[in-house]
């Protein structure tokens, strides 16, 4: 992508030339579009004019500026749907990330959308964080005049629910902005609410002339999905978990093939896998409701219901369907959301037992979702196949065995030549650079996952740029994933270095972090020289501590305050040279 | 140099003085090996390369290289510890070690399972107690063992500082551990220098080991070794010289009978004043002499069978400048150690105890790695490690006597064992040792359990007899000079030797091949039997089995291969 299109002797000073790049270099084609139209107009109309008038429509159609915050893609996808809908209707829609947003050109914004996810624990998607904070901040734009609306995402599943739509929505409206729509938040099954949504704001924000017409929003009827992103079913060819038997964690590499195949998948995408509930549990949770025999029940439920999810709606609809006394209690004073913490499900009716129906049993669960996992392979080394990499997640809380659905589904049932479903899910903000860019990719456990996708696209397609990897796990011995793989990488060169951290080897724990300190020179010359800094996995605190190491990094190697050094990775993220896949 | 040298020849000239190009392979952090010709290099550094065999077969299926880890073989002169130096070794087995420690035939502490990324970390803690792996292994003068004498102070006092003198006096002289290992500065020579008086460029043609033993008890099995001393007392226990052992050793090769295991030649006596320098000579006429053409042919005792003791003992003469005067009489009584108290000729007491093939370590419910910890914090005598793979808590005084018996009777270190378990002992062998050929270690308290089933049913159980296994014929356990001798053949085979002689001083005959389990002891209950019905009295095993004709006695080892089978001699 071309970063710098306003070349240095346009006839503005240096800072302003800078400044139009990093408005119009990240810019989509459809974003120059509306630039250029918008500033034919300004000119046709004559100095003063401040109402924009697109030039090229011959009916002027009103702009509507949709921004949306997504980390898997459901947002954006949202954003689409509104735009198209709002097109029918008469608005001229653009759809922003928000990780892109200039937030004074919101200042000029008629009519203004955000769709936003909530992540983890009450926090933005990763790649809006940085505007997210700006919108939060003091320096924020006043917003008189501008007339707007917000689709909350989230997951009831989670304490703060929604948490961060409802601050944008907040927010705006405290900026002076004028809420005509108001917001709606959305579980995981947000298809329907949100298509009802989209319905009444393309209504309110549609200009009047534009009445009588039919609103339409296209949620219902999906046009055939493309083929990359059908359900497609899938063989496991290979099988292996790949730490070793003294290791006491559990990574398993599957290599999938499809018949006719394999989906257009890029290095970067993930694959959706539509995982089944382990049959013991569902047996469990059955037992506990006193439904143990009803076998139609216990087939759905392993199939295709979330059986173990336990958020403060489900002990709501708990409460008011059984009329559990204690249920109500715990509700009333305010102790529900501290109880579900760490409990799922079943811990519920089995703590506090009661009557139940298949009917109110089923209310209590949500349809089971798709598990994303990063692809590890690319299509032009492994053809048919699609490769992942997947940590069985165990633990214990409140004195029961707990496992991940998903993961315990592959570590546990699965085996070689059995079928799985799965979906492409595509990631575009993850994608690998021009060939001959440098790229430096941080992949500690499962995360380095997209990064041996990254690595075989990079044999195959004989790129130039260098590739340094770092990796971390527990112990060298046992937990170095893939280390074949990258031994003959580094052989071949598709991968031209490689640090490892393994925390559990030395008495103090050594993570990516420090091993990008402990090589930070080097570091911040492939940046300077124009790499690209990937980041894949735990979202919590490994994502955080990197990106910490890097601002420091920089503090120390270009002799940079703290503030200085945190606009250099600011930059970095601006140009889209820092990138993240977190979870 | 001609062109028909051994390969490892052609590694150490090249090495700029044992360097190679360990330092950066270090640097390499994706694989835990390093390279081919480092391999033989780092043994000099008293480390070797080794791989987890019990995971091999998983790990090309999980896309990862074998699983390597170190094992470093402290130095450690007559295998004598400071309480200081003990916690600290066992401080890294279990910080960077697998967790154990593993206390050797020749007296030194094996740590294994240490991984590439924390070598350095582990030698520099080693340091800090000033022990290194200086020449632990490799074509060097190895560790230098010494007779652990409890109960004679004085002797032990002149054995030990003989012992470390020949430990100084053949340590190489390259700076190369301190630079590579301890982030030392490189010194460069000066031109001109020389930086091996001794060894040279090239080092020794194979490994070479010293050992000083004072009668009567033979427990370094002074016979084993390339170059032995045996202490010569006067009637006051003053020792007033040395006998010279060369030649002893016990390595040789499956089916190929121009290897042999050999006991030494008593060359001579010496008196205290030229043993550094006799122990120098020996040195460089190995060093100019041996065969440096075929490793398997490379020790000092195929030089000596080679050119025959006398005109080896007149270049040894002449090179030292001294003459060795006719070989004193000695006498010893057995290889094995005495277990329990002991009192010193100076009053203090040393404790001896029984360590199951060496290995000190907490697993079962038996913590004898923490009581060990708990004894080196309280107390301020020594560790003294035998060549038998025990240790003795040696100068204690009577103050802390009851609690050190109280607490290593807690761990199972003083446990009534059985005559045949008390004078056992194993290699390592699998799953850390590259050249097992067969369990050795993990196997041997199993096979001592049937066998003391059958010992009991013969009445004995109380009777001292030497047992030792190996996994493979190089005889790191000294399998040739036991009563009864297995060395590893294959997965769960044994080859089966009886008839070496309780003092040490004969080697022991192949008596049976192939065996498994099963035949093992089938093999055994005969000679069990008629042992308990025909031996004399105060006959030892070992005799009894050339007497009653089950095997044909040894010589020294040309002949070890001769008489076996169907040649077997009958009296």
């Amino acid at each position: 992508m071309e970063m710098s299109p306003i070349p240095k002797t346009a006839p503005f000073a240096e800072e302003e030339i800078d400044l139009l790049n990093r408005v119009v270099g990240p810019a989509s084609a459809n974003q120059r579009a509306w630039l250029a139209g918008f500033l034919a107009g300004l000119d046709a109309a004559g100095a003063g004019a401040v109402a924009p008038q697109p030039a090229a429509p011959a009916r002027p159609a009103e702009p509507l500026t949709i921004v949306y915050a997504s980390e898997s893609g459901n947002s954006e996808k949202l954003a689409g749907d509104l735009a198209k809908s709002a097109r029918k209707n008469g608005l001229k829609p653009t759809i922003i990330d928000m990780a892109d947003l200039d937030l004074s050109a919101l200042t000029t914004a008629k009519r203004l959308v955000f769709i936003a996810a909530t992540w983890g624990e009450g926090e933005p998607p990763a790649r809006a964080t940085r505007v997210y904070n700006e919108l939060m901040g003091d320096g924020a734009p006043r917003l008189e005049g501008v007339e707007f609306g917000v689709l909350a995402l989230g997951d009831t599943a989670y304490a703060e629910f929604c948490a961060i739509g409802k601050k944008i929505d907040e927010r705006l409206a405290a900026l002076g902005g004028k809420r005509i729509v108001d917001r709606v938040d959305c579980d995981l099954d947000f298809a329907e609410p949100a298509g009802r949504w989209i319905g009444d704001a393309v209504k309110a924000l549609a200009p009047p002339n534009a009445g009588g017409r039919v609103i339409e929003v296209d949620f219902g009827a999906k046009p055939a999905p493309a083929l990359n992103t059908d359900v497609v079913e899938a063989e496991i060819i290979e099988y292996v978990d790949l730490n070793s038997s003294r290791s006491d964690k559990e990574t398993i590499h599957l290599a999938l093939s499809f018949e006719g195949g394999a989906p257009a998948y890029e290095p970067g995408d993930s694959l959706d896998l539509y995982p089944e509930n382990d049959p013991a549990y569902v047996d469990d949770l059955l037992k506990a409701a006193g439904l143990s025999g009803d076998e139609k029940l216990r087939a759905e439920f392993i199939k295709s219901r979330d059986v173990t999810t336990l958020s403060l709606k489900t002990v709501e609809i708990y409460a008011s369907s059984t009329g559990h006394q204690y249920v109500k209690t715990l509700l009333d004073e305010g102790q529900a959301k501290e109880w579900i913490g760490g409990r799922q499900l079943i811990d519920l009716i089995a703590t506090f037992p009661i009557a139940l129906d298949a009917e109110k049993l089923r209310a209590l669960t949500r349809p089971l979702a798709p598990r994303a996992y990063s692809i590890a392979s690319s299509r032009r080394e492994v053809g048919d196949e699609a490769h992942l990499l997947i940590s069985a997640v165990r633990y214990e809380s409140h004195g029961r065995a707990r496992k991940g659905v998903a993961s315990s589904y592959v570590a546990e049932r699965l085996k070689r030549g059995d079928r799985v479903r799965v979906k492409v899910k595509p990631n575009k903000h993850f994608a690998l650079p021009a060939p001959d860019k440098d790229i430096i990719m941080v992949g500690p456990g499962t995360g380095v996952a997209p990064f041996r996708a990254f690595v075989q696209e990079r044999r195959a397609t004989e790129a130039t740029g260098r590739s340094w990897l770092f990796f971390g796990d527990r112990h060298f011995t046992h937990d170095f994933l893939y280390q074949l793989d990258w031994q003959d990488a580094l052989k071949d060169g598709a991968l031209t270095r490689m640090d490892v951290a393994f925390s559990r080897d030395t008495p103090e724990k050594i993570y990516v972090q420090h091993k990008l300190w402990d090589r930070r020179a080097e570091l911040i010359e492939w940046l300077d020289g124009g790499a690209l800094f990937y980041v894949c996995g735990d979202a919590k605190a490994m994502a955080k501590d990197v990106r910490a190491a890097l601002v420091r990094a920089y503090a120390d190697v270009k002799a940079l305050s703290p503030e200085a050094a945190e606009q250099a990775v600011v930059t970095l993220e601006r140009e889209k040279r820092y990138l993240q896949d977190t979870y | 140099m001609t062109d028909d040298v051994s390969r490892n020849e052609r590694i150490k000239e090249a090495s700029d003085y044992l360097r190679g190009t360990l330092a950066e392979g270090l640097r390499e952090e994706i694989t835990g090996g390093i390279v081919e010709d480092d391999q033989q290099l780092v043994k000099f550094h008293g480390m070797y390369l080794q791989d987890d065999r019990d995971l091999r077969p998983e790990r090309t299926r999980k896309k990862m290289e074998k699983a390597f880890a170190f094992m470093i073989r402290v130095r450690i002169p007559g295998g004598v510890l400071t309480p200081q130096q003990w916690l600290a070794l066992d401080e890294v087995s279990r910080v960077y070690g697998n967790g154990t420690m593993r206390l050797t035939t020749r007296q030194t502490v094996q740590l294994h399972g240490v991984i590439k990324s924390n070598l350095k970390a582990t030698l520099k803690a080693i340091d800090t107690v000033l022990l290194n792996s200086i020449a632990a292994c490799g074509d060097i003068n190895r560790n230098v063992m010494c007779n652990v004498l409890p109960e004679q102070s004085r002797a032990h006092a002149a054995a030990i500082e003989l012992a470390r003198s020949v430990s100084d006096h053949l340590l190489p002289h390259t700076p190369a551990y301190r630079e590579i290992w301890l982030d030392g500065e490189r010194i460069a020579g000066g031109e001109g220098e020389v930086v091996e008086p001794i060894y040279g460029k090239t080092y020794l043609p194979r490994k070479f080991k010293v050992v000083v033993a004072v009668p009567p008890s033979n427990d370094v099995d002074v016979f084993a070794h390339d170059l032995g001393y045996i202490a010569i007392a006067d009637g006051a226990a003053n020792i007033i010289g040395w006998n010279v052992t060369v030649g002893g050793g016990m390595g040789m090769t499956h089916g190929e009978l121009d290897t042999y295991p050999r006991t030494a030649d008593v060359m001579g006596f010496c008196k205290t004043a030229d043993a550094v320098k006799i122990a120098e000579a020996v040195v460089t006429v190995q060093r100019d002499w041996g065969d440096r053409k075929s490793r398997k042919h490379a020790r000092l005792k195929y030089t000596i069978e080679d050119r025959g003791l006398d005109a080896f003992r007149a270049e040894v003469e002449r090179r030292a400048g001294v003459k060795l005067a006719p070989p004193k009489p000695f006498a010893f009584t057995s290889t094995g150690d005495r277990y329990g108290w002991s009192e010193g000729s100076d009053g203090r007491s040393h404790l001896t105890l029984f360590v199951q093939n060496g290995r000190v370590h907490d697993v079962g419910g038996v913590a004898q790695q923490t009581a060990l910890r708990t004894i080196a914090q309280m107390h301020d005598g020594e560790f003294r490690i035998t060549a038998n793979q025990n240790l003795v808590i040696a100068n204690v005084p009577t103050s802390q006597q009851a609690e050190i018996e109280r607490i290593m009777r807690e761990a199972d270190l003083l446990a009534p064992w059985s005559g045949l378990r008390r004078n056992s002992m194993a290699c390592v062998a699998l799953p850390t040792c590259g050249l097992a050929l067969a369990e050795s270690e993990r196997y041997l308290p199993d096979l001592l359990t049937a066998l003391d089933e059958q010992l009991a049913a013969h009445g004995l159980s109380a009777d001292d007899i030497v047992i030792r296994m190996t996994g493979c014929p190089n005889g790191c356990a000294r399998p040739y000079l036991a009563e009864i001798g297995l060395v590893g053949k294959g997965p769960g085979r044994y080859n089966l030797y009886l008839g070496a002689a309780f003092d040490g001083s004969r080697m022991n005959k192949l008596y049976a091949e192939d065996l498994d389990h099963a035949g093992i002891v089938a093999a055994l209950e005969p000679v069990f039997a008629a042992y308990a019905g025909g031996r004399q009295k105060g006959e030892r095993f070992g005799d009894f089995a050339i007497r009653a004709g089950f095997v044909a006695a040894s010589g020294n080892g040309r002949d070890f291969h001769d008489n076996t089978g169907d040649k077997r001699a009958v009296q």
